[in-house]
Formats: C-alpha cells, structure tokens, sequence
C-alpha cells in the first residue's frame, strides 16, 4: 500500500502528478476573480471561479494522502526534512483558507464581481501555496527526495546511526567500531551510519556486510537510499554505480572511486575498521 | 545571452523554472475536459462552457511561456544520455498538445458565450488533447524521477559542504 502511494508501480511519485490539479485550479479561480474586477459585464465568472476552487480543493485532498507517505519516508535527519514539514503545514493551511473562502463565495454566485473579503482570502491562499509549491520544487530539486526511489526494493534508513571511536578497541592505526545494529540488517538492506563525522552505509549483501561513504561523488547523492543490483550500488539521483567490495565505479557519471570501510566480527560482535588516515587532505 | 539562458533555467529562483510553469496547462486542459464533460451533463451550463474556455485561454498562455524554459532544460542534456530522447518525446507531445488545444479554442470560439454545453468535436480534442498532455507530463517526471535532471543542478555546493564534512572521497572542485 504504501509502495502504491510512492507511486512505486508507476515508477514515478504520486505527490508531484496530483500538486498540478489544486495548484492549476486554484489559479484558475483566482484568474476569473481578477478577470471579473476587469470585466465585470462578463456573465458566469464568479460561478466557474467557484467551480474551479471546489475542484481544487478536492484535488488537494487527493494530493495530500501520498504528500503524508512521501513525508513520511524522509529520514528524520535529512536536510529535507525541515522543508518538507513547513510544506506540509503551509498546505494545510492553504486548504483551510480555501475552505472559508469557498463557503464566503458560495452564496453570491450571481455577483458581477467578486467582493473583498473572498478576494482577500483568494490572495493569501495564492500566496501561501506559490510559496508551498517552491518549496515543493527545492525538496526534489534541492533535496533529490522522491528521486530516483521506485529503484529501491527495501525500506530506506529512517535515522542515522551515530557511533564514536570513543571507547572503541584501537591497536594505534586501527580503531574496531562495533555497529549493534548491523546483525540485523536484511539482505538488501543499508544503515547509514555515523562515527566521528565519518559518514558511511553499511549494507547486507548475499549474507555479507560492506560498509563504503554514504556521500556519491558526481552530486553527493545519498547511497544509503540507493539501488542494488548485485554488488554494484547505484546512486538514487543521476545512476552513478559503484562496486561495494572496491569501491570502483562501474557506470558514471561519477568518475571518482567511493571510500570502502571493512566490516569484521571480533569476539562475536559486527564492527567497522577505521584506519587511521594518514595522506587526510585537509 | 548567457543571463538570458540562466533566467530560462531558473537560477534566480534558485528552482528550475520549466516545471513551475508547466504546472498550469497541466491544470488547465484537463480541467477544460473535466469542465466540458459536466457541460455535457447538464452541469453549470454556460458558465461551465465559459469555464472551459478561459482554462485553455489560461493554458495556453502558459504553455507559451513554458516552452523556451523547457527548450533551455533540454538543450542541457547530453545527446547520447538516455534523457534527451525522452525529452525529445515530451517536447514533441507538448507541441502535439498545444496545437491540438488551440485548435480546440478556435473551434469554440463563436459559440461559448451562449453555449449551455460543448460541441461533439472540441470535447473530442480536449479528451486527445488531454491524454497526450498527461503521457507528455509522465515523461517530463521520468526525466527528474528516473534521470535526475535538474536535480542537484543549484545544490551541488550544499551537497558537496555535507560530503566534504562526512569525510567522503570526492573529486576536485
């Protein structure tokens, strides 16, 4: 159910196909309300201004049910996530106000032109949801959610994992951290994982772990939402694929090799080795 | 020129431009179907005619103002890319499309002032127009779905702070 609100079947998120309907028909209202302020010896205006506004505000209602499961689905510590949560309320809002409005209007359908306080609330309505609509855009655009994500067949990391070297076992050079959660992981599955600013994924593949840099380096995509396909992970974002015993890339348009981390088990416990950096560009 | 192209790309904006705009014919048209079907049942009468009218009015307008934003996307595509096709396509079907919906409003024209429903035949092109838009707008979200065209385009440097800060190996500036 919730694969069929991503839109996963189509290949394609749902959210974004639905957005076009309240965002067109809202502006198509407010368009004859303006259209009647200038002309108001056109008979209908109010009336299919009326219309227009029902029809979006059902299409919003529509479009907010797979809004709520692609919201959902972002990590909680996504960059995108703020944004997303003020898209939300802004929607929200939007169809609130249009709520009201629509009910003002309803009863002076007949009007050679729209009154003020409809008008008012037609304004704040359009300005809320253009500035609902961007942010909309800059969550995809900005923030590649929703890109690339039919691709993947298992759940995507809710939350970081965040681990130090602190009390880890350390020969000097080589510092074991042990990472509980990674036992669990299913085939297919990845954790994004913090030590120490270091940020990697860590994924179970044909029953083994590999660990490499959760970061593509074509735009920096986030690999830990990534597609597997064998051993090659691809990038959600511009198909970059990487091999994740080496690291090589296997298909661009990334050109650079992604750091590899080692997974081992000591004393019965799944860890990551970090090797102490020496050439650490800084 | 070169500002000019980046106006197109909506780097002002900071949000590419193109799929903003095309938010409105893709709105517009089908509302225009929606609208002449209730036309047909009797629903709204003139003002639904009337409705319909200023949709593809309004679409079109858009339409045109989409288009050299879409052109300017497209021509940033590499042509061996499997994304230029597919925008080779979506423009094709958006031009499809638009003829189809300005002959539709050429059509209506003499009668949508009086008119309590729509003529056989511009409901006919606002069903084809309609359904070529839609399968020309599920190319256009391949494109970004599927291909990530336009994303991470005004992003990079955010993305590239977050991965220089996680401790990623990555190519030089």
């Amino acid at each position: 159910m919730k694969d069929l609100l991503e839109g996963k079947p189509l290949r394609h998120p749902i959210h974004p196909m639905l957005v076009h309907f309240p965002i067109g028909f809202l502006v198509l209202s407010f368009l004859l309300d303006l259209v009647s302020l200038a002309f108001p010896e056109v008979p209908g205006l109010l009336r299919g201004s009326f219309y227009a506004m029902l029809l979006g505000i059902i299409a919003a209602l529509l479009a907010a049910l797979p809004g709520f499961v692609d919201y959902s689905d972002i990590r909680r510590d996504h960059p995108g996530k703020v944004i997303a949560s003020r898209h939300m309320i802004l929607n929200l809002m939007v169809v609130a106000i249009y709520g009201i409005n629509l009910w003002i209007r309803s009863s002076a359908l007949s009007d050679p032109k729209i009154s003020l306080p409809p008008l008012l609330l037609s304004i704040i309505g359009i300005g809320l949801l253009s500035v609902s609509g961007y942010l909309g855009g800059r969550l995809v655009y900005d923030e590649g959610i929703a890109v690339g994500r039919h691709k993947r067949h298992t759940p995507t990391p809710q939350d970081t994992l965040h681990l130090s070297t602190g009390h880890a076992a350390s020969d000097g050079e080589v510092t074991f951290v042990p990472v509980p959660n990674a036992e669990q992981l299913g085939n297919g599955e990845t954790l994004r994982v913090e030590i120490d600013k270091q940020v990697m994924t860590i994924v179970r593949i044909d029953n083994q772990l590999y660990g490499f840099q959760e970061f593509c380096t074509h735009r920096f995509g986030p690999l830990s939402e990534g597609s597997l396909h064998g051993f090659n992970v691809q990038c959600p974002w511009h198909n970059s694929c990487f091999d994740i015993r080496t690291g090589k890339v296997t298909n661009g348009p990334a050109k650079v090799d992604l750091k590899t981390f080692k997974i081992e088990t000591r004393d019965g416990k799944v860890g990551v080795l970090l090797i102490k950096d020496h050439d650490q560009k800084t | 020129m070169k500002s000019l192209l980046d106006f197109l790309k909506g780097k002002w904006l900071g949000h590419p431009l193109h799929p903003i705009l095309a938010h409105v014919p893709m709105a517009m048209w089908p509302g225009a179907l929606i609208f002449d079907l209730l036309s047909q049942y009797q629903i709204g009468g003139n003002a639904m005619v009337r409705l319909s009218f200023y949709a593809i009015v309004f679409g079109l307008a858009a339409a045109l103002l989409a288009a050299p934003t879409g052109l300017v996307d497209w021509s940033g595509i590499k042509k061996e890319k499997p994304a230029w096709k597919i925008g080779l396509y979506h423009m094709s079907l958006n031009l499809t499309a638009t003829l189809l919906f300005a002959l539709n409003l050429a059509l209506r024209w003499r009668t949508f002032r009086d008119a309590s429903e729509v003529d056989r035949i511009p409901l006919l092109l606002s069903a084809v127009g309609t359904l070529i838009l839609i399968s020309s707008a599920y190319l256009g979200g391949r494109m970004v779905y599927e291909y990530g065209i336009s994303v991470a385009r005004m992003s990079k440097k955010k993305w590239r702070k977050l991965a220089t800060a996680g401790g990623a190996d990555l190519p030089l500036e």
